[in-house]
This record gives C-alpha cells, structure tokens and sequence, in this order.
C-alpha cells in the first residue's frame, strides 16, 4: 500500500473519485488533492530547499491539462525530477491518450500514465500491482489503458 | 499500527450498537487489535465505510458523466452561438450590400425621374411644335384651299363672262338680223320663229349655266 499519495488536478469532483477509488481498493492510507500545479511546485520547492520532507508525498498523480495553472502536468513532472530532487513516483492521470504527449512525459521523466474514464478502477488495481517496480525504478513507462 | 486499551475498544462497540456511529476512513486500516470483538468492530466499520465510499464513488461517476455531458452540450451551444452568429454576420453583409444597392437605385431612380420629367418637357415641346405645325398645315391647306377657289372662281367667272358674252353676243347677232329684216321689210316668219327659238335656247342656257355655278358654288361650301 502507498503511504500518500499527492493528486495534481483541476476537476474537485475527480479528487473525490479517486480518493474513493484509491480507499476501496486499498492502494494508499493518505490522499491529499492539490488543484494547480503552481501549488504543487511551490510544496516540493519547500521540501527541496527545506530539506525537510516528512510530509512529502510517496507518488503523485498529474493530471496533463490544469486550468488555472501556469504549466501543464509534464513541466510540473519536469520540475520534480530535475528541479526538485525527485525521490517520488510520478505520473500523468488524464484522459488523453496523444502518444506525441506521452513522449513528452517520459522525456519529463513521467514513470506512468493513466488514461482517465468512468471506470477508472481496474486501471488503478493494475497501477497498484506495479506499483513496487516503479518504485524500485525498475520497470519503464507504462500506459493504463 | 495504532493499538487502543480494552476500555476505548469497548466504549467504541458500546457507541457502535447504541448509535451506529464507527471508525471511518482510512484510519481503520491503521487499527490493530488482539480483541475478536473488537476486530468484528473493525470490520463492520470497514464495511460501513467501503458501502459508504462505493455508494458516493457511483454518485460521483454519475455526476462527472452529467458534467461531461452538459460540457459537450455546452459546446454544442457554443457551436451553434458561434454558426449563428457567424450567419447573422453573413446576413448583416448582405443587408448592407443590399443598402448599397437600394441607394444606387434610388439614385437610379431620381436619375430616371429627372430624365422623365426632361422628356415630358420636351414631348410638350414636341407636341407643342406638332399642333403649331398641324396648324401652319391647315393654314397652308386653306391659303391653298382658298387660292384654289380664288382661281376656280376666276376660272367659272371667265367661263360665265365668255358664256354670257357669247350669249349677248348670239343674242344681239339675231336681234339685229330680226331688226335688219324688219327693217327691210322681209319676210320674217322663219327669222321670227328662229329669233324667239334661239332666245328661247340662249336664256335657257343662260340661266342653266348661271343654276350649275350657284349649284357648284354652295356644294363647294357645304364640304368646306
């Protein structure tokens, strides 16, 4: 089980989903939902800088499109890895499916990519038995479809 | 793992059966106890929770499929604003042009007006110069008119002096044969009967030809 996990996504309706999702099929005990990816910068920033990174989160999901953002989800995926010191899973949750976009997320550094829809759950149970490799870094970029 | 004293689990099933309130969320899962009664209480609240986050998980799928929904109708209208406003666009061309156009032909118009109006004048003028020349026309047909009666009057004036001429003239001749015998004491009973018959014939003549000149004179009127 994943200790917490950070969502990046401008739909409140869809933290809702996922936290439900996430409880149901046991994959984290802690969810915490951000709705920009300014905001998100700005916290792995801190622990960057502060050194200090209890509170930091085991993967983070980035929705690719964040209306009110100032960078989409791959720059945000960018500035963790190569900015903020990384040490976390990170990939895209989001209902596109543009290969040329998901080139650009593994050059970001991107591990994963969930395709959002209505049934979103075996994604996530999938995502969930994976989720020791990508850990481990150990298994390459993989799209849920 | 938390684990909690045999007192707070108790009070925890007591609250769970006289309530029904439990441990919610994820905090359960961090629950650990050696109690069977209180490891049931975990599992109802696990179970309480999962019905509870499946039921609003749904309720919230089905929401976000409305939203999608609504989204895609929102751009449908959005779609439709936009074709409507870009035929409205189209429309408010056209009735520009056609503004345009109604301007050149009101111009058209006052044009055509102005030349209708110059045409009727000169039509007055034409139709002016026609009556003047239909009445130099009739004046020349009656100068001719009168000049040709003027002549045939001269002409049948000519014929009646010449025939009156020849009359007295015929008339005088007998008479002064009659007298001529009278005098000389002749025989005048052939040159009697001769005169009065010749006189007879010359007033009859005469006045023949003075009825045919009166006759021609008033019928030449009468059409006139």
């Amino acid at each position: 089980m994943i200790d917490s996990i950070l969502l990046v996504d401008d739909e409140d309706l869809f933290h809702l989903v996922f936290e439900d999702a996430c409880s149901l099929l046991d994959i984290s005990l802690s969810l915490n939902a951000l709705n920009s990816s300014d905001e998100a910068a700005k916290l792995f920033q801190k622990w960057f800088q502060s050194g200090n990174d209890n509170d930091k989160p085991e993967c983070v999901f980035v929705d690719l499109n964040i209306i009110g953002s100032s960078f989409d989800g791959i720059e945000l995926i960018r500035k963790i890895n190569f900015e903020y010191g990384n040490h976390v899973v990170v990939g895209i949750i989001s209902s596109s499916n543009e290969p040329e976009e998901q080139a650009k997320a593994v050059q970001a550094g991107a591990q994963f990519w969930i395709i959002k829809s209505d049934d979103i759950e075996p994604r996530l149970e999938e995502f969930r038995k994976d989720y020791e490799g990508y850990k481990n870094r150990t298994l390459p970029f993989k799209v849920y479809k | 793992m938390i684990k909690l004293d045999k007192n707070s689990e108790n009070n925890l099933i007591k609250l769970f059966e006289s309530k029904t309130i439990g441990l919610e969320g994820n905090i359960i899962k961090l629950i650990e106890s050696d109690n069977d009664l209180f490891k049931d209480y975990l599992k109802k609240c696990t179970d309480k929770d999962k019905d509870s986050r499946r039921k609003r998980l749904e309720i919230t799928k089905k929401i976000q499929i409305q939203n999608s929904e609504l989204s895609n109708l929102n751009e449908q209208n959005q779609k439709m604003m936009e074709d409507l406003q870009s035929t409205l666009k189209e429309a408010e061309e056209q009735k520009v042009k056609i503004e345009a156009q109604n301007g050149e032909l009101i111009d058209w118009r006052e044009e055509n007006e102005k030349i209708q109006q110059e045409l009727q004048k000169e039509m007055i003028k034409s139709e002016t110069a026609r009556i003047r020349a239909e009445e130099a026309k009739t004046n020349a047909i009656n100068d001719l008119d009168i000049l040709q009666k003027k002549n045939q009057t001269e002409l049948i004036s000519t014929i009646v002096r010449v025939a009156l001429y020849i009359i007295v003239g015929v008339g005088i001749v007998t008479t002064g044969v009659y007298v001529f015998t009278l005098v000389m004491g002749k025989d005048t009973q052939v040159i009697s009967a001769a005169w009065s018959n010749i006189f007879g014939i010359l007033l009859t003549n005469a006045f023949s030809i003075v009825g045919t000149i009166m006759g021609i004179k008033y019928a030449t009127e009468n059409k006139q």
